[in-house]
């Protein structure tokens, strides 16, 4: 009988699914308005741009509710790597992903009560979480009112700035979620993991 | 067919055939060759002398006695607007009729004005066919002309102004002259209000569009209101015909190169490897506006991405297999 612990509260998770339902909806509906094309519609224009919106605005409501909710419940502490030999569990880690995995090896931090992320985790979640996930929601809303968009910049007009770091943070966004889902099926079992993300028990 | 309207497109026809045959001179005046400075100043002075009434000035300040200044108040041109307008070197009389005499002009005067075609033979025989299948010519027969959308004293030609967000304003400016003017409107039809109907509100029709009023300071009506197919028509359709088809615009195919940037399209379109980079210069248009490397470059890094987290995890499984096959 495996041991579990129960690390995720309920607010967390549920956040946790919102948050992933939007990323989804809003990187399919992007994809569709970005690659418009007459012959290969993914979603149709003018409706993944009411979706777009209305999930963008959902995004940028939700994305300060996590910030509040971070700062109020003091969860925001898990996602800063607490040194000393931050960068050597970093290697630690990524070794495990790249060889030990391959072996069997256990997860070489598995997560506690008090660090629910290991040092990678914890750098990579911040780096989303707190940098990334900011520029997309505020070039999105600079997007949706273009009037506060410089009107030029480098000889062409002001909102190609903003639409360049919308869509290169959104790719971001994406390739983090690609890896996330992914390193998802790396727990004890294939959906370990995922059960986690619904109960909030983790099992080691 | 009226008679009127039967001797206008003999007109028409006459005119054209006398320009293919007269193509020398008529060519003369599409390529608007620089024009003599004296001829100009000729002008100039003959035009003063209309100016001296038919202006805000003329009419504070009238120059004769004895004029109707009601009808005059409706006869006046602004001389500085009329000289940038693409007829703003030509002289009043070359349309007003040679025989205009001064104060007290003729009986009648003012309706003689030389039609369109008489210098646009060509043009009008290509738009009379485009505008008979209008929302204008079956709604407004007969009540509309040239003249009632192109100021032949204000409007210039877009090619000349260059600046697509000029030349959005000048011509969606002749189609809200009347569709958001209570009174114009009712001038063309009255017939379509009533006490209890009124003129439709221009932004309730258009509330489906999203940034209305971005998409109105950067595009004109007529791209929407002709056919998609043609890249400049005088064909205006009506809401029911109206283009709805957003990528039309917002794809790299993008029809606004072929139709509001058209007069730019000798200019670069590829600035910096961007497509669409002539629009991008003063509109950020989502879809058209993009960067054929910067996106096979994203798509590649997420497809990579992806299949080396298919290639991961295939490994996984396969050596999970081995390990259990080998374990006691």
């Amino acid at each position: 009988m495996s041991e579990r612990i129960y690390l995720l509260p309920l607010w967390l998770r549920l956040w946790h699914w919102s948050n992933a339902v939007l990323i989804i909806t809003l990187a399919v509906t992007g994809f569709s308005l970005h690659f418009a094309d007459p012959a290969l519609p993914l979603v149709e224009f003018s409706l993944a741009r009411r979706i777009h919106d209305l999930a963008g605005l959902s995004l940028a409501a939700l994305y300060t509710f996590f910030v509040v909710a971070n700062i109020v419940s003091g969860n925001w502490w898990q996602y800063v790597p607490k040194p000393p030999g931050v960068l050597a569990r970093c290697w630690r880690q990524a070794r495990f992903y790249g060889y030990g995995i391959f072996r069997g090896e256990a997860h070489p931090y598995p997560p506690t009560r008090e660090a629910n992320f290991n040092a990678l985790q914890a750098l990579v979640y911040w780096f989303i979480m707190y940098l990334v996930l900011p520029v997309v929601v505020v070039t999105g809303l600079v997007f949706m009112f273009p009037q506060f968009a410089p009107d030029q910049m480098f000889g062409f007009d002001g909102l190609l700035p903003v639409a360049m770091l919308h869509y290169l943070a959104g790719t971001v966004i994406v390739l983090f979620m690609c890896a996330h889902i992914y390193l998802g099926t790396t727990g004890v079992t294939v959906t370990s993991l995922f059960k986690m993300m619904v109960t909030g028990w983790h099992e080691h | 067919m009226g008679l009127g309207n039967l001797l206008r497109r003999v007109t028409v026809v006459a005119g054209f055939c006398l320009a293919l045959l007269l193509a020398g001179p008529v060519q003369a005046q599409t390529d608007a060759k620089p024009i003599d400075p004296e001829l100009i100043e000729k002008i100039r002075k003959a035009n003063a002398e209309c100016f001296a009434c038919h202006t805000e000035g003329g009419l504070k300040a009238p120059p004769v006695a004895g004029m109707d200044m009601a009808k005059l108040a409706d006869l006046l041109v602004d001389p500085a607007v009329y000289s940038h307008s693409y007829h703003g070197n030509m002289d009043c009389k070359q349309c007003h009729g040679q025989g205009y005499v001064p104060f007290p002009h003729a009986a009648g005067a003012a309706k003689q004005v030389s039609p369109c075609e008489e210098c646009h033979a060509v043009k009008v025989f290509k738009v009379d066919q485009q505008f008979d299948k209008s929302v204008h010519a079956q709604n407004l027969k007969g009540k509309m002309s040239c003249a009632s959308c192109h100021d032949p004293h204000v409007a210039q030609v877009a090619a000349k102004i260059g600046d697509p967000k000029a030349i959005v304003a000048q011509d969606n400016a002749m189609c809200l002259d009347c569709h958001n003017s209570d009174l114009r409107f009712a001038q063309f039809a009255p017939e379509k209000l009533s006490l209890k109907r009124k003129r439709p509100d221009i932004d309730t029709i258009h509330a489906w569009l999203p940034n209305t009023k971005l998409h109105w300071g950067a595009v004109r009506c007529i791209e929407c209101h002709t056919p998609e197919a043609k890249t400049q028509s005088h064909e205006i359709v009506n809401k029911d015909k109206a283009q709805k088809n957003c990528v039309a615009c917002h794809s790299t195919a993008s029809s606004l190169k072929t139709r509001l940037y058209r007069h730019l399209a000798t200019a670069e379109q590829q600035r910096y490897g961007f497509a669409n980079s002539i629009i991008l210069k003063t509109s950020y248009v989502v879809g058209a506006t993009r960067h054929p490397v910067v996106d096979a470059a994203i798509l590649a890094l997420v497809g990579l991405t992806v299949a080396g987290l298919l290639g991961h995890g295939m490994v996984r499984l396969v050596l999970a297999w081995i390990r259990r096959r080998r374990s006691p």
